[in-house]
């Protein structure tokens, strides 16, 4: 269970050009998606996030790690604007930027972002409709309705989440019946049916049992060659796994963000170091 | 760390029931008892009200039976054949009234002539009406004759059954001389109906008569002042010959009619289930027929609901799904305060501001167009509906607003995390889910409303009769009774131990297992939906 799939590392060696330098600067490359820049948010008048500054790369998979309560979910949610179904909630300073365009702006259609940007929760949530009508939920919503269209992606998305061979057969028996990985695999080849951009995934194997992680943890090797994925985990083992970039928050604050070996071999922050040795969280 | 390994228990160590006791009990034992003895009233009580209901109810049968059974053999049957006769002539003269009725409007508004002017026009309708009205003078002489003898008759046979039963309660209590005394002549049926049946011939040879009078005055009718009410008075025509066509049949019914045939057992109980007419208190004859309440009930019930579920069903979603929390503390105690009003209340308001306005709207000239309107009768099942409406939404709004409120959190998160919209998270995930919570509470609210008392005895009108369905939508400005008004109105004036008495209980009995059928659909309506959603 604890080998490490050897391409993660591969992967971010040959990200290593990445210096500390050049990650204190905060200028726009070609390859960052997502541009989180001096972000502060609040609930009501506890300020959840202080002053977040980070910077996601297209197609890697970024882990967001910390202590409970530190705000990964937070940010997550702010990613697709889920914090807005939270009344009292706002956004006070700073701009988070997707493509470099401003997703807090007045014009921005929220459906829209959802729809490049999917969401995969905790706990494993289908809805308590059949698992063909759980993938199609999404198109239907934005009008794809052709049957035969349907079928395929439908095949595509169970495929895609590594869940076709398992419930090919029952296809129109309730997505309740499944056990929890594969309800969770169920709410991830949801989340891809409506091709998304950007995955975001808030601790996606904490209710699951060793084996099902093992298989969710496979399932997100197989999606970083097409989607960005960003992945918050308490788990410090999966973060080193799966992630390319992880970034340690401590108390609202981004403390450090950097290639995944760095952090776990190398990290600058005394705190980071204490919270991946285990020494405190 | 043990420091004697002796046996003796350790007085540190209390773990021993304390030896508190009350009249020989413990206290687990008192408690136990305080609350088993509560479910236990609860039930006996539950036992004892359906035990009652059953005892009083199940006599209804036997008495009813007797009911139907004297019916015939005083003769009474026999004689409606010819009172079915004669008020079906009635019909026809008030078809001939309402004609006359056009023909003056149109007289005296159209074309505005003066009183004096229009009736001399109508003078030959009128003659003609006069004649068809007195056409049947000789059948409805005879109809009283015999309706007089089978009273008689009737009455005889009740009086005598009456000193039974005196003489039945002297002999009970030891009474022998009193008893004895009691004068009881048995009826001869066979001897008594002689003389009604003697009269066949008579009515024969009057019918023939009336038959031909008949003929013979819709032959030349009177010529209408306007030729566009022709078609009525060629439907009346029609009418008339179908009428005079049916004589032979009631001929032949009544010679073949005889005072033996035995009424079967059943028929006591589909006289009632399936009876048309709920007709108590009169000189002729007792029907107890649950039909036209029944579906007084059903008509203002369905009302309600459908003016109910739209507006509570909504509100619940509003307050659960969009409201802000600000809202919610204000619209929900609202909601809730309505079921605070005494239904006498809402009765009340019903008569005295609900039903006026509605009547005054329905004589808007812009609503013309809506069935049923303009309606006259300012209590109608309308008006009572609109009321029960108010009556049931508190109940649907609570129990939907709990249904929505079980839907977990995350199927809304899921459903807006893939990019839906408010409106269709609502309708695709959220009212599905709570769906069959949502079914029930409607469920219950129908229970709560066909319970209902007060409103339906105050504003459904009291009306006993099956309303004209024949009319569509319209039959829903009609008025009607229903089966708690007629209890509440009849319970305080009949004789204890009376067939009346006990045909109110069965009808108690009716509403009771129907209250129980829709509860127990609804109950087990949410014991499935708890198990879909897990
Ligand atoms: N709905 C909410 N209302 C108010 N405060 C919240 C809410 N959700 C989270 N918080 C607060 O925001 C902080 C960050 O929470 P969260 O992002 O859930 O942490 P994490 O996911 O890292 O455990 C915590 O202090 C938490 O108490
Ligand atoms: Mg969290």
């Amino acid at each position: 269970m604890t080998t490490r799939p050897p391409s993660a590392f591969a992967r971010s060696s040959a990200l290593s050009a990445n210096s500390p330098a050049s990650r204190l600067s905060p200028a726009v490359t070609p390859e960052v998606l997502v541009a989180i820049d001096h972000v502060d948010f609040f609930y009501g008048a506890t300020q959840a996030l202080n002053d977040i500054c980070l910077q996601v790369e297209a197609k890697r998979v970024t882990a967001f790690i910390g202590p409970s309560g530190c705000g990964k979910s937070t940010l997550l949610r702010c990613l697709n604007r889920m914090n807005d179904l939270i009344e009292g909630t706002r956004l006070s300073r700073g701009t988070i930027k997707i493509h470099g365009v401003d997703i807090y702006q007045r014009d921005v259609d929220v459906i829209e972002l959802r729809k490049r940007v999917g969401m995969v929760f905790q706990k494993s949530n289908p809805f308590p409709k059949s698992i063909y009508e759980n993938i199609t939920y999404g198109l239907l919503l934005h009008g794809r309705h052709e049957k035969k269209h349907l079928d395929e992606i439908v095949e595509r998305s169970l495929r895609g989440a590594a869940l076709w061979d398992e419930v090919k057969d029952r296809l129109h028996t309730s997505g309740l019946g499944l056990s929890g990985g594969q309800q969770q695999r169920l709410c991830i080849a949801r989340a891809i049916a409506v091709e998304p951009e950007v995955i975001l995934m808030d601790e996606p194997c904490s209710a699951l049992d060793p084996v099902a992680t093992a298989k969710v943890e496979e399932l997100i090797q197989d999606l970083r060659s097409r989607y960005t994925i960003i992945i918050v985990t308490h788990n410090m083992q999966q973060a080193a796994r799966c992630s390319d970039r992880t970034a340690f928050f401590y108390l609202g604050k981004l403390v450090e963000y950097a290639d995944t070996r760095d952090i776990f071999t190398n990290p600058t922050n005394p705190q980071t170091e204490a919270y991946v040795s285990g020494r405190f969280g | 760390m043990i420091e004697s390994p002796s046996a003796l228990p350790n007085p540190n160590f209390a773990v021993q029931k304390r030896r508190l006791r009350f009249l020989g009990l413990t206290i687990d034992d008192t408690i136990r008892a305080f609350f088993g003895g509560n479910a236990f009233v609860a039930v006996v009580v539950l036992a004892l009200i359906t035990f009652f209901l059953f005892r009083e109810g199940i006599g209804f049968f036997v008495q009813n039976r007797f009911n139907v059974e004297l019916y015939r053999q005083a003769g009474l049957e026999y004689v409606d054949h010819i009172r079915r006769q004669a008020d079906d002539h009635a019909a026809l003269s008030r078809y001939l009234s309402d004609l006359r009725l056009r023909q003056f409007s149109i007289l005296t508004e159209r074309e505005k002539r003066s009183l004096a002017d229009t009736n001399t026009a109508l003078a030959p309708f009128d003659t003609f009406a006069e004649q068809f009205s007195a056409s049947a003078d000789p059948l409805r002489a005879l109809l009283s004759d015999l309706t007089e003898q089978a009273t008689a008759l009737k009455t005889k046979f009740v009086v005598t059954e009456d000193r039974k039963e005196e003489r039945r309660q002297l002999l009970a209590v030891g009474k022998l001389a009193e008893a004895a005394a009691v004068e009881i002549v048995a009826v001869d049926f066979a001897r008594e109906l002689q003389p009604l049946i003697a009269m066949l011939p008579t009515y024969q040879t009057a019918n023939r008569d009336f038959a031909r009078t008949l003929a013979e005055l819709i032959e030349r009718p009177p010529a209408l002042v306007q030729v566009e009410l022709a078609s009525r008075l060629a439907t009346f025509q029609r009418f008339t010959r179908d009428y005079v066509a049916g004589f032979p049949a009631i001929e032949r019914a009544m010679a073949a009619w005889d005072y033996r045939q035995p009424v079967p057992v059943w028929h006591a109980l589909t006289s009632f289930i399936f009876g048309r007419q709920w007709l108590t208190a009169s000189f002729w004859q007792d029907w107890y027929g649950i039909l036209p309440l029944l579906v007084g009930s059903l008509l203002v019930s369905l009302v309600a609901l459908f003016l109910a579920v739209p507006l509570a069903v909504g509100a619940a979603i509003y307050v659960n799904q969009i409201a802000s929390l600000r809202e919610q503390r204000f619209i929900k105690p609202c909601i809730e305060f309505i079921s605070a009003f005494p239904s006498v209340v809402l009765g009340f308001f019903g008569i005295a501001v609900l039903g006026q306005a509605l009547r005054t709207l329905s004589q808007q000239s812009w609503l013309a167009w809506l069935p049923g309107f303009p309606f006259s009768e300012r209590l109608n099942i309308l008006t009572a509906g609109s009321l029960l409406a108010l009556i049931a939404v508190p109940t649907i709004f609570t129990l939907a607003e709990d249904a929505l409120n079980n839907v977990p959190r995350a199927f809304k998160e899921a459903s807006f995390a893939l990019g839906a919209s408010r409106l269709q998270t609502v309708l695709k995930i959220i009212v599905p889910a709570s769906l069959s919570g949502i079914i029930s509470a409607v469920l219950l609210g129908l229970g709560r409303v066909i319970g209902e008392t007060m409103v339906v005895l105050l504003c459904a009108g009291n009306r006993i009769a099956i309303p004209d369905f024949t009319q569509g939508v319209a039959v829903l400005v009609e008025p009607v009774h229903t089966m708690t008004g007629i209890i509440a109105q009849e319970m305080g004036e009949v004789v204890r131990g009376s067939v009346h008495y006990r045909a109110l209980f069965v009808v108690g009995l009716v509403l009771f297992l129907l209250s129980l059928a829709i509860n127990y659909v609804a109950q087990g309506i949410v014991r499935r939906y708890r198990i879909s959603i897990g």
